[in-house]
C-alpha cells in the first residue's frame, strides 16, 4: 500500500511540476540555512570528553581581592598551582600553559622553526585520553625532579625524523638539547576542550614538555596572562611569586565522593592561604574556590559565540516562515484537486486512506526538499569556509546531518501537510460528483 | 475608490489562505527587522576609522631563540636596519598590534591611593618611541611627541611619559587639556601625560573601550615590528627585511608577515561572516515570501475566474481588478506588518536580553514593513495583470 501511495505521489508530482517545484525550494532553502547553523552549533556545542566530560576538572580560585574581578577567572597562579600539585588528592592532575619555541635537531638540513608547544605535567597525557604511536609519556618523577624531555606530535615527528620511531633522539628548543621519550598520533580535540583560551579551534600543539621545568626555564607565556592589581614585575621569578593568573590546572575526579571531597581539600587550602594574607576578598574559604567540567568549563570560556546562539535562533524562525510558505501551497495544491478526491472518495475510498495518501506525497516532498536542502547546506559551508577561512573542523557536514536533515525535512514538511491533508479527506464526494 | 469593505468582509470569510499569508508576513517581518538591524549594526562597526595607517603598516615577528643574546641591544640594531632600508617611512618596535586581538591592558587610577581613586576605563597599552606616531600615521593633536632621550628599555621605569588618544582625554579630564596630567599606575608609581593624539585603536575590536589607548616611552624587546611604507614595496620589502635581518643574526625565525589591514580584517571576520549569512538570510525570506504570494494568488484568480469576469462584465475596468488584489495584499501586509513589528520589538528585546545586542531601533520594522510593501506588490501585479486579461465572456461561458 505505502508504494502504492508513492507511486501515486509520484504522478502527482509530475502533473503540477511548477507548484511541487515551488514547495520542494522552499523546503530545501529552509533545511539549508537551518542545517548550515545547526551544523556550526553542533560542532562548537560538542563536549569532545564524552563520558569523561563529568570527571574531568578545571580548578577555579577566587584568589583575588576586594572590589576587582566580579567572576572567577578561568586561569590560576603559579604558585597556587605548585601549592595544590603538592597537594596530590586528585586521581590525577595536570597544570599547563602555552609557550612556543624555536625547533631544531642535529641535522643541519633542517631550518629552525618556530613551534607551540604546551608545558604541562605527564597527567595530561592521561587526562585527556592521548593517543601514543612510540614511547611514552615522561616519568611521574619528571613532574618533580625537572627533566629535558618532550613528547612530540606525529606531523612533526614526521618533518624532524621521517617518521621513524624518534624515541630517545634529541630535539633542541631554543637550543637547548630536550630527549623525546614519546611521539603521540595525530590528535586534535575540537574544541581544544584542554585550553581554550588560546583559540578554542585551533590545532593541538605539537611539542609537549614538562612543568616542572618553569622556573628554572623561564618560558615565555604564549597564553593569557591577568593580573588584579598592580604588581610591578622585574623578572621571570617575580612572576611566579606574583598574584598574576596564566596557568590552567585540571584535575581528574572520577565520583561524585571525589569532587566533594576535593572541594573539601580546596577550601582548607584557601583557609591556609587567608592565614598568610591572600584571598583578601571577603569570601568563605567555601566560597572561593570551584570546580567547572568540561561542560562548564566550555561555556565559561564562550566557545559557541553569541552569533551563532543568535544565528540558530533566527534560522529556526526561518524554517518556521518555509513552513507556513509550504502549508500555504500545499493547501492550494490539494484543495486543487479536491475533485479527483471526491471521485475516490465515491468509488470507496476511505478518509483515513485519502488522509495517508496526501501524508505520503507531503512526505516525499519533504525528502526530495531534504535532499536539496543538504546540498545547499554543503555548498554553503563549504563557501563560508573558503571565504573566511573558517577553521576546518566547523565546516564539515558532520556524519549525524545525514540523519537528522532529511528526518527534519520530512518531519517540516509532515507538520505542514497536516492541516491540508485533514481539508481534502473531508471532502464530501456528492459536491464533485454533483457537477460534472 | 477602494471599497476597503467588501474586500475585508470576504477576506474574513475565506478561511486559511489570508491567514496562511498573514502568519508568513508577520514572521518574515520579526525576522527581517532584527536581521538587517544587526547587519547594519556589524556593518557600522567594520566601518570605523580605526586612526592608524592600516593599509601602510608591514608587522612581522622576530624571534630570536639564541639564549646568550643581549635583546635589547638587538632590538635596537634591528630597528636601525629597518630604518635604513629602501622605501621604509619609518619603523618601530612595540609590544602589541592595533586590531589584532591580543596585547596589554591596564587602568589607571587618577589618584595615588588605589583604594579610593578613581580610574580610567580599561586602555590599551603600547609601548613605543618617538618613531612610533610617525609609524602609526597617527596625527598629534596637543602636547609633544617623546623625545628621543626620553626613551627607556625598562617597562618599570620611574619617568614613565604618555601619549593618550583624545577619546580618552575627554574621558577622563571632560573640560580641560590633559596634556601635564599625572597619572598612577600603582601607589608609587606616578606617569605623565605629555600629548595627545587625535585618533588611534586598541587591539580588541569588540571591547567598547576600543578607543582608549596609550602610548608609553618604552623601547619594548619584544617580538613584534611595524614597518611603514607604502603598499606596493610591501612585497619587495618583506624579503629585504628577511635578507637584512637574517644577516645580522641568523639564530632567529622572522615571518608573520603582514599589513595591519589584514589583521583587521582577521579580527572582523566573524562579524563579516554574521553580516553575509543574515544577508543571505534576508534575501532569501523575502523569496520565499514573494514566491509563495504569487502562487497563492495565482490560486485565487483560477478559483475566482468567473466572478472576475462577471465583474468585468458588470463594468470593472482592467485596473479596478488589479486593484482589488492589490488591495487585498496591502491590507493582509499592513495588518501583518503591524503585529510582526510589535513582535519583532518583542524578539529584539529577548534578544537584547540574553545577548549582548543594543536594542532594536524602531525604524527597522517601519523600513521592513515599507520594503515588505513594495516586494508583495510586485508579487501580486504579475499574476493579477493576468486576471485582469480575463474577459467579461468567461462569466457569460458556463463552466
Amino acid at each position: 500500500m505505502f508504494l502504492y501511495y508513492v507511486d501515486l505521489a509520484w504522478r502527482s508530482i509530475k502533473k503540477t511540476p511548477i507548484l511541487s517545484l515551488l514547495m520542494v525550494l522552499a523546503i530545501s532553502v529552509g533545511i539549508g540555512i537551518t542545517i548550515t547553523t545547526l551544523n556550526v552549533y553542533n560542532m562548537m556545542a560538542f563536549n569532545p570528553a564524552g563520558e569523561r566530560a563529568e570527571q574531568l576538572n578545571t580548578v577555579q580560585l577566587w584568589s583575588q581581592g576586594p572590589d576587582s574581578w566580579a567572576d572567577y577567572h578561568s586561569q590560576v597562579t603559579y604558585q597556587d598551582v605548585m601549592n595544590l600539585r603538592k597537594g596530590k588528592v586528585a586521581n590525577e592532575q595536570a597544570a599547563m600553559f602555552r609557550s612556543g619555541m624555536a625547533v631544531q635537531t642535529d641535522d643541519p638540513q633542517i631550518l629552525p622553526s618556530l613551534n607551540g608547544v604546551r608545558v604541562t605535567d605527564s597527567g595530561f597525557f592521561n587526562l585527556f585520553e592521548v593517543p601514543f604511536i612510540y614511547g611514552n609519556s615522561w616519568d611521574k618523577s619528571v613532574d618533580e625532579q625537572a627533566a629535558f624531555q618532550a613528547v612530540i606530535g606525529k606531523k612533526l615527528n614526521q618533518k624532524l625524523f621521517g617518521g621513524e620511531n624518534s624515541v630517545g633522539k634529541t630535539i633542541y628548543l631554543n637550543r637547548k638539547p630536550y630527549q623525546v621519550v614519546g611521539v603521540i598520533d595525530d590528535w586534535h580535540p575540537q574544541p581544544k576542550y584542554y585550553d581554550p583560551t588560546s583559540g578554542a579551534f585551533s590545532k593541538a600543539e605539537q611539542i609537549y614538555i614538562p612543568f616542572s621545568l618553569t622556573a628554572s626555564e623561564e618560558f615565555s607565556v604564549w597564553g593569557n596572562m591577568s593580573g588584579w592589581k598592580y604588581e610591578r614585575l622585574d623578572d621571570y621569578q617575580d612572576r611566579l611569586g606574583s598574584e598574576k593568573v596564566w596557568i590552567q590546572y585540571w584535575v581528574d575526579l572520577p565520583t561524585a565522593e571525589d569532587r566533594q571531597s576535593y572541594k573539601r581539600y580546596l577550601s582548607q587550602y584557601v583557609e591556609q592561604q587567608k592565614e598568610l594574607g591572600r584571598f583578601t576578598d571577603g569570601k568563605s574559604p567555601e566560597e572561593s574556590a570551584q570546580l567547572s567540567n568540561v561542560d562548564a568549563w566550555l561555556e565559561r570560556n564562550h566557545v559557541v559565540p553569541e552569533d551563532n546562539k543568535i544565528l540558530l535562533g533566527l534560522s529556526v524562525l526561518f524554517l518556521s516562515v518555509c513552513l507556513v510558505n509550504i502549508l500555504g501551497l500545499m493547501l492550494t495544491k490539494f484543495l486543487k484537486r479536491a475533485p479527483e478526491v471526491g471521485v475516490r472518495r465515491a468509488i470507496g475510498a476511505s478518509r483515513s486512506q485519502i488522509f495517508s495518501q496526501y501524508m505520503v506525497e507531503v512526505g516525499v516532498i519533504g525528502l526530495f526538499g531534504g535532499l536539496l536542502g543538504l546540498a545547499w547546506a554543503w555548498g554553503a559551508l563549504y563557501g563560508l569556509s573558503a571565504r573566511f577561512g573558517v577553521a576546518e573542523g566547523l565546516t564539515h557536514l558532520s556524519l549525524s546531518m545525514w540523519v537528522i536533515t532529511p528526518a527534519i525535512a520530512v518531519g517540516t514538511a509532515m507538520l505542514a501537510g497536516l492541516y491540508p491533508a485533514w481539508v481534502v479527506c473531508r471532502t464530501k464526494p456528492s459536491v464533485y460528483l454533483k457537477s460534472q | 475608490m477602494l471599497n476597503i469593505k467588501p474586500i475585508v468582509s470576504s477576506l474574513l470569510r475565506s478561511k486559511s489562505g489570508p491567514i496562511l499569508l498573514l502568519m508568513q508576513i508577520i514572521l518574515s517581518v520579526a525576522i527581517v527587522a532584527n536581521a538587517s538591524f544587526i547587519i547594519n549594526e556589524r556593518l557600522t562597526m567594520m566601518q570605523r576609522d580605526s586612526g592608524i595607517a592600516e593599509q601602510e603598516i608591514l608587522t612581522f615577528a622576530i624571534y630570536n631563540f639564541d639564549p646568550s643574546i643581549d635583546a635589547t641591544l638587538q632590538n635596537k640594531v634591528d630597528q636601525r636596519i629597518l630604518r635604513s632600508l629602501p622605501n621604509v617611512k619609518a619603523a618601530a618596535s612595540t609590544n602589541m598590534l592595533p586590531l589584532s586581538g591580543s596585547g596589554w591592558s591596564t587602568t589607571l587610577n587618577l589618584g595615588p591611593d588605589p583604594e579610593t581613586a578613581k580610574s580610567t576605563p580599561q586602555v590599551a597599552m603600547y609601548m613605543g618611541t618617538e618613531h612610533t606616531l610617525e609609524t602609526f600615521g597617527v596625527t598629534l593633536v596637543e602636547g609633544r611627541n617623546f623625545y628621543a632621550d626620553e626613551i627607556t628599555d625598562d617597562v618599570n621605569s620611574p619617568n614613565i611619559l604618555l601619549l593618550i588618544t583624545k577619546a580618552l582625554a575627554d574621558e577622563v579630564w571632560p573640560n580641560e587639556s590633559a596634556v601635564g596630567k599625572t597619572l598612577w599606575a600603582g601607589r608609587d608609581v606616578q606617569v605623565t601625560v605629555i600629548g595627545v593624539v587625535d585618533k588611534m585603536q586598541g587591539a580588541w575590536v569588540d571591547s567598547s573601550d576600543l578607543e582608549y589607548s596609550i602610548i608609553q616611552n618604552v623601547d619594548y624587546s619584544g617580538n613584534s615590528y611595524m614597518v611603514r611604507a607604502e603598499p606596493k614595496h610591501h612585497e619587495a620589502l618583506q624579503q629585504q627585511i628577511l635578507d637584512a635581518l637574517m644577516t645580522e643574526n641568523p639564530n632567529r625565525v622572522i615571518d608573520n608577515f603582514q599589513s595591519i589591514a589584514v589583521v583587521k580584517e582577521n579580527s572582523y571576520r566573524d562579524h563579516e561572516l554574521m553580516v553575509t549569512v543574515l544577508s543571505m538570510m534576508v534575501v532569501l525570506l523575502l523569496l520565499i515570501t514573494s514566491l509563495g504570494l504569487t502562487g497563492m494568488v495565482m490560486f485565487n484568480i483560477q478559483r475566482r475566474t468567473k466572478q472576475i469576469g462577471t465583474r468585468r462584465a458588470l463594468g470593472a475596468t482592467k485596473g479596478d481588478i488589479l486593484s482589488l488584489f492589490l488591495t487585498e495584499n496591502y491590507i493582509i501586509c499592513i495588518v501583518g506588518g503591524l503585529i510582526g513589528g510589535v513582535l519583532a520589538v518583542l524578539l529584539g528585546q529577548q534578544l537584547m536580553q540574553h545577548y549582548d545586542l543594543p536594542q532594536l531601533n524602531l525604524i527597522y520594522p517601519v523600513l521592513t514593513v515599507v520594503g515588505m510593501l513594495l516586494v508583495t506588490t510586485v508579487a501580486v501585479i504579475l499574476p493579477a495583470r493576468k486576471a485582469a486579461n480575463i474577459s467579461p465572456a468567461m462569466a457569460t461561458r458556463s463552466v
